[in-house]
């Protein structure tokens, strides 16, 4: 066996990826040979880290130092003053954006350090492709565990005792929901990972589905065995080759190595595990959809009751859980319900993965133990707001989620306090806004996604989130009149409350808590039209200040409609009737003479 | 089946363990609006019409698909309710374009009724006024898609009752749009059967019928009489709507029948428009190529007299259609057999019918019901299409094995000559290359399938011809012979289609019997088979005037008398035979060509809506026809004609026989006692 003096460690996700982690992979394994390294030193690609920002991301072991933002120019200096000499690439290193301290280990990073990593353990550690990298930390030992000296209603009952509640969204206890569909009568059963991820900006799921499949397919085995299922389904969305290409291949590696398929471990136990492809559909979440997308037909919800417990694929008694769900279950397995119960608050026990997005510094993954607060995650672990701007909201649950403002920022992070502010877990999408985000705006865009997603099954969400779209660009732009916020607000209220299905009944929450929080804004765009947040463009002007102006016509130069004129002694003005709000002048313009009103 | 309690608005509610809140609502006459919901098609709650508020649940509950509880209690009339309910029709009359002033479907639409319930005086939200297309590329079926409310009945009954799936959705939310064929107009697509049954069940004036639009609402029709389609063997349950003497529509009576009340092609159409056929409004005499009219005194006294003399010389026949009711069936018995004794009987396509009863004979002879009723084809787990071609030969039969292969997962297998009419969803396509190939497979597949059977579908008895023979007798493949064994020793409930063309060799017919006893193919009436015979009453005319040797044809005779529909044209032998007659007496409502123009009397005759009686149909039941519209003028009812022609002739009627397929029926035997026959034996 080889034994390597250290191991380099690249992040091969697909936010690294596509900052180019795949050459500087390359340039680090021929640079290492070339240097006659390659036997002491081992390089190994990796799932996500969750620091997105700061990628290509590069760990080194045994140190544990994490280099930002490698480039392929990078890797003469890493090699030769990391590997040869012992010493750390200074620049390379993590710089706190308030205090410019570097911080040389991973672990010690703020980002990093609060965090709690149970679904993300071994994303970032291990190469994927590699079962028996796996294998090392400790996976498949809870399927060992739970087939060889477990019952199944033991290992339901540890899942219980855990308190984990469904990841994907609603939050509905896990155990509770195995149970239904243990007791369901019938021969046959199903058990399904949703990982249909949709949520505009969430990825979450991706990166475990990237960075540790197997976790996926150990979750999803000791599922089955607890409920009697003997077949499942990954119902993966199609926008997410790579997670699918690693997903086929962990399931070929567990095949052969006797971890799922017929008997499995040498057991009477049989699990058999297909994928489906999704196929551009964010209705195909909703879980009822998801059967019927699997069953072949279209995607499009059921009413419920019956329940996928009792009926679901073709019929039959069928388990849906989120991937984020899944991935925690062998660890409640290995190290005991209990164990997991005793991380979080109360009601929600254990830990949550965030995708950390907006106008934060550090965006990225994040997985912290449920009770952590808004101002923790967002300014601990953010690093606080781009730019040094002010903190204005933060959108929590993507699409079907809420606004949360400034007095909310000491707000623990759990189910219940986040239900009762109006918002809800959702997914993990978090997003956080500045000033200059207009809430309104907020609220179109969101609802923009979800009119667009709409299946068209049922009425409510057809046809009203159609009607508040409508309201919503007459308001954008500078047409509301202020009745329209009532008729916006009822027909929000009727839409959540009609829908068949969670996007419906859901979709009218950004509007909801912005209205909430933020009616002053609306009331500023109907009232004299205007943006506060300067972001609506029918809204606002583009004005240039002449005493600022230095007339060198730059802004004039790169008008894509040539409303901007002056000369070298006339300070350069805009045309108001032409001016189509592109912002091209005030990007261009070195003087800062371009201002937005 | 538990019994529960629920209660609703007040009321205390009795229903049963597995019913939704509105199954219960509906037994006991509490009244829940709804749109999309149509009985007989799996409910979806999209239209949310039906939402109730039960006590202890947060959300607001579709009443269609929500199973109830005991217990339960349910308000489905309050205030809040009655807002969100008038909301959803605002929504949808703001969504797209619902001009009521000039739809044919104004004063008959369910949406219209639900607003005008509802008090919808106006609507709040702004009109959207967007485009969509009005869909007039089918002949005879329009979609006007400004007017869908995408209740998805039409896509519900197309996949459900019909089976072809023809419709379904394009796109997605407020533009999604009812497509055919994953894409297509109507008029383009390939699997629509022009049955009709969306138009039947679209609430609104979405999807119309070209010919019936604006001739009469259903709620201003004079009469909607309930009748049975004669055009096929099914006699689906028709209803007649009538409107200043016209019938103006013609529908399946429910969609919760097993048929779904999707009608075909055929019925929806033909009988309609046969109202408006030129009559045969009096008697007419031939004078050489003319026809003159004439009393039914002159008429009738030519008839006897020609009649008469050529009974005298025994070269008289009657041939009489298979579209004619019992009691029509019974009267025709009563005259030319028992009066005249008269052995020349014959129906149209007696040959098909003939080769039928000569095959099932051997079976009736132990007892057994060799046929079982067509519906039963949704309940079988292997269905067997033997040379038929059924949506030809009976569309909704073709309906049946399309649901049952889809819907209710039965395999599907051809043993025929011919392509499978079901090439996309047959699981096994054994097709010989002759029809004596194909019949040889039956047979030996009946020998290997009771002895599969019989060893608990393990192994093949000794003796017998081997898979490998029998595949080079057939002339198909060996692996297709072995599919085809396993398919049929693993079913419990197969059912055999056997199409009319089979019975023109009736040992081919019992071979198939054998088959199906092989295969246990054992249903409460009868055997799992389905012979498609022609029409609406071919089983009545078997114990009436079915003969029982052919002999039309096989001499020139000097009289025939010649009863007809007018509504199916009559086969070429028959028409060669009749114009080869001496003195010809059609007897017919329309001015049916070519027969008529063979006639030398032509005698006017009750179309079949303007008299009753029964018919005895593959449904495995006798079913009423009604009078839907009464005859007019010289028309006279078939006994007063036969009791003053049987005065002209000099003879006394005998009794019209009781319910002539009665036997046909009933099973004396249970069907698990048949044995299967040898076709040696039955050869010689």
């Amino acid at each position: 066996m080889a034994f390597y003096r250290a191991h380099v460690l690249v992040c091969k996700g697909t936010g690294c990826n596509a900052s180019g982690s795949s050459s500087v992979f390359d340039a680090l394994g021929e640079e290492i040979r070339k240097r006659g390294l390659d036997q002491e030193v081992a390089l190994v690609e990796t799932g996500c880290h969750g620091m997105c920002e700061m990628g290509p991301i590069v760990v080194i072991y045994p140190e544990g130092s994490l280099y930002c933002r490698v480039s392929v120019d990078d890797v003469p200096e890493i090699v030769e003053e990391h590997l040869y000499k012992g010493r750390l690439v200074q620049r390379l290193l993590y710089t706190t954006p308030d205090r410019k301290v570097k911080v040389p280990r991973y672990r010690d990073i703020p980002f990093y350090s609060k965090q709690h990593r149970i679904a993300l353990r071994n994303c970032g550690y291990i190469n994927p492709d590699n079962i028996e990298e796996y294998i090392a930390r400790d996976g498949y030992a809870a399927l060992a565990k739970a087939l060889t000296s477990m019952k199944p209603e033991e290992v339901l009952s540890e899942v219980k005792t855990s308190g984990l509640r469904g990841r994907g969204g609603g939050g509905f206890p896990t155990g509770l929901k195995w149970e239904f569909c243990r007791k369901a009568q019938g021969d046959k059963k199903y058990v399904i990972c949703n990982a249909d991820e949709g949520d505009p900006g969430a990825f979450m799921d991706r990166s475990i589905l990237e960075g540790d499949p197997h976790a996926i397919i150990e979750g999803m085995t000791l599922g089955a065995y607890a409920m009697g299922a003997d077949e499942g389904y990954i119902y993966c969305r199609a926008e997410y080759p790579l997670a699918i290409k690693r997903l086929v291949g962990a399931i070929t590696h567990a095949e052969e190595f006797g971890l799922i398929g017929d008997n499995v471990m040498d057991t009477d136990f049989s699990f058999h595990l297909h994928i489906k492809e999704g196929a551009g559909a964010f209705v195909c979440g909703e879980e009822t959809a998801l059967l019927a997308s699997i069953e072949g037909e279209r995607g499009m919800p059921r009413p419920r009751p019956p329940f996928p417990a009792n009926k679901g694929l073709w019929g039959k008694p069928s388990n849906i859980n989120n991937v984020e769900t899944w991935a925690n279950v062998p660890n409640i397995i290995r190290n005991g319900g209990s164990w997991y119960a005793s991380i979080g608050t109360e009601k929600s026990k254990g830990t949550k993965v965030f995708a950390l997005t907006g106008k934060v510094n550090n965006t990225g993954l994040v997985e912290v133990p449920m009770g952590t607060t808004i101002r923790d995650i967002v300014f601990d672990m953010g690093g606080g707001i781009l730019k040094d701007r002010k903190f204005k909201a933060v959108q929590i649950g993507g699409p079907s989620g809420g606004c949360l403002t400034e007095e909310h920022l000491d707000l623990p992070v759990d189910y219940e306090s986040l239900t009762a502010a109006g918002a809800i877990m959702g997914s993990g999408g978090l997003v956080v806004m500045d000033e200059d985000t207009c809430m309104v705006d907020v609220a179109k865009f969101f609802l923009e996604f979800t009119q667009r997603e709409s299946c068209g099954k049922c009425v409510p969400c057809r046809e009203g989130t159609k009607q508040m779209l409508l309201i919503l660009e007459k308001i954008t732009s500078g047409k509301g009149r202020m009745e329209d916020l009532k008729i916006l607000e009822d027909l929000a209220i009727m839409v959540k409350e009609m829908s068949l299905c969670g996007l419906g009944q859901t979709a009218p929450n950004p509007v909801l808590t912005t209205l909430r929080y933020f009616r002053d804004e609306y009331e500023t765009h109907i009232r004299d039209k205007k943006c506060p947040a300067k972001a609506c463009s029918a809204l606002i002007s583009y004005l240039i200040d002449p005493e600022k102006c230095k007339k060198c016509g730059l802004c004039a130069r790169n008008c894509p409609v040539k409303c901007i004129s002056g000369d070298r002694n006339t300070p350069y003005e805009i045309d108001q009737e032409k001016c189509i709000k592109c912002g091209t002048c005030l990007e261009v313009c070195p003087f800062q003479a371009v201002f937005k009103e | 089946m538990k019994d529960i309690t629920l209660t609703i608005d007040g009321k205390v509610c009795k229903g049963a363990e597995g019913n939704t809140i509105l199954e219960v609502a509906r037994r006991n006459d509490v009244y829940i609006p709804t749109l999309c919901f149509l009985e007989g098609l799996t409910p979806i709650g999209s239209c949310r019409m039906c939402v109730v508020e039960v006590e202890k649940n947060p959300k607001m509950l579709t009443a269609c698909t929500t199973p109830a509880q005991d217990g339960m209690v349910v308000h489905t009339q309050t205030e809040k309710l009655r807002e969100y309910r008038r909301q959803m029709l605002e929504l949808i009359f703001a969504g797209r374009n619902h001009f009521c002033m000039y739809c044919s479907q104004s004063g008959d639409c369910e949406l219209q009724d639900l607003a005008i319930e509802h008090g919808m005086d106006s609507v709040r939200y702004p009109f959207l006024y967007a485009a969509f297309d009005n869909d007039a590329t089918h002949r005879d079926i329009q979609v006007d898609h400004n007017r869908c409310i995408l209740c998805l009945r039409c896509i519900r009954v197309c996949a459900e009752k019909v089976g072809t799936h023809t419709l379904d959705l394009q796109k997605r939310g407020w533009n999604a749009t009812i497509v055919a064929d994953l894409g297509r107009r109507l008029g383009e697509s390939s699997t629509c059967t022009t049955c009709g049954a969306c138009a039947q069940v679209c609430p609104t004036g979405t999807i119309t019928l070209r010919e019936f639009a604006y001739r009469g609402r259903r709620k201003d029709c004079d009469d909607a009489v309930e009748s049975v389609c004669p055009l096929c063997s099914v006699g689906c349950r028709i209803k007649a709507y009538v409107r200043t003497g016209s019938i103006v529509r013609v529908e399946g009576t429910s969609v919760t029948e097993p048929d779904g009340g999707q009608l075909c092609k055929k019925g929806r159409w033909t009988l309609p428009r046969s109202a408006e056929r030129e009559r045969i409004s009096v008697p007419m005499i031939r004078e050489g190529s003319h026809y003159r009219e004439a009393s039914w005194e002159e008429a009738l006294e030519l008839v006897a007299e020609n009649f008469g003399k050529a009974h005298q010389a025994d070269s008289s026949g009657a041939l009489v259609s298979s579209l004619c009711t019992d009691e029509e069936l019974a009267l025709f018995v009563s005259l030319f057999k028992d009066g005249l004794g008269m052995e020349r009987l014959d129906t149209f396509d007696g040959d098909v019918l003939r080769g039928f009863v000569k095959g099932f004979e051997p079976f009736r002879e132990q007892g057994i019901r060799p046929f079982t009723a067509a519906h039963n084809i949704l309940n079988s787990d292997c269905i067997v299409n033997l040379s038929a071609d059924p949506d030809e030969e009976a569309p909704v039969i073709a309906s049946y094995m399309r649901v049952g292969t889809l819907k209710n997962g039965a395999t599907l297998l051809n043993l025929s000559c011919r392509t499978s009419p079901f090439a996309d969803i047959t699981d096994i396509d054994a097709v010989c290359p002759t029809p004596g190939q194909s019949a040889a497979l039956v047979e030996g597949l009946a020998e290997l399938v009771a002895g599969l059977k019989a060893s608990g579908g393990k192994a093949l008895e000794e003796g017998k011809i081997s898979v490998g023979e029998l595949a080079g007798k057939a002339g198909i493949p060996e692996e297709t012979v072995e599919g085809i064994l396993e398919k049929l020793a693993g079913s419990q409930r197969p059912v055999f289609v056997l199409g009319g063309c089979l019975s023109r060799d009736p040992v081919a017919v019992t071979s198939a019997v054998n088959l199906a006893i092989a295969s246990r193919a054992f249903f409460e009436d009868g055997m799992g088979v389905v012979p498609l015979v022609v029409s609406g009453n071919s089983l009545g005319t078997i114990n009436t005037v079915l003969a029982r040797e052919p002999w039309l044809g096989r001499e020139k005779l000097d009289f025939l008398y010649v009863y007809s529909t007018g509504l199916v044209p009559e086969d070429e032998e028959s028409l060669s035979a009749i114009s080869g007659t001496k003195f010809v007496v059609v007897h017919c409502p329309f001015w049916a060509q070519p027969l008529v123009n063979l006639a030398d009397v032509l005698l006017p005759a009750p179309a079949w809506f303007e008299r009753s009686g029964h018919y005895c149909t593959i449904e495995g039941e006798r079913r009423r026809l009604n009078v839907v519209v009464p005859p007019k003028g010289e028309i006279r009812g078939l006994s007063s004609i036969l009791k003053d022609l049987s005065a002209g002739l000099g003879v006394e009627p005998g009794k019209p026989k009781e319910s002539p397929c009665g036997n046909l029926f009933a099973s004396e035997k249970p069907p698990a006692d048949a044995r299967m026959v040898s076709l040696e034996e039955v050869r010689n």
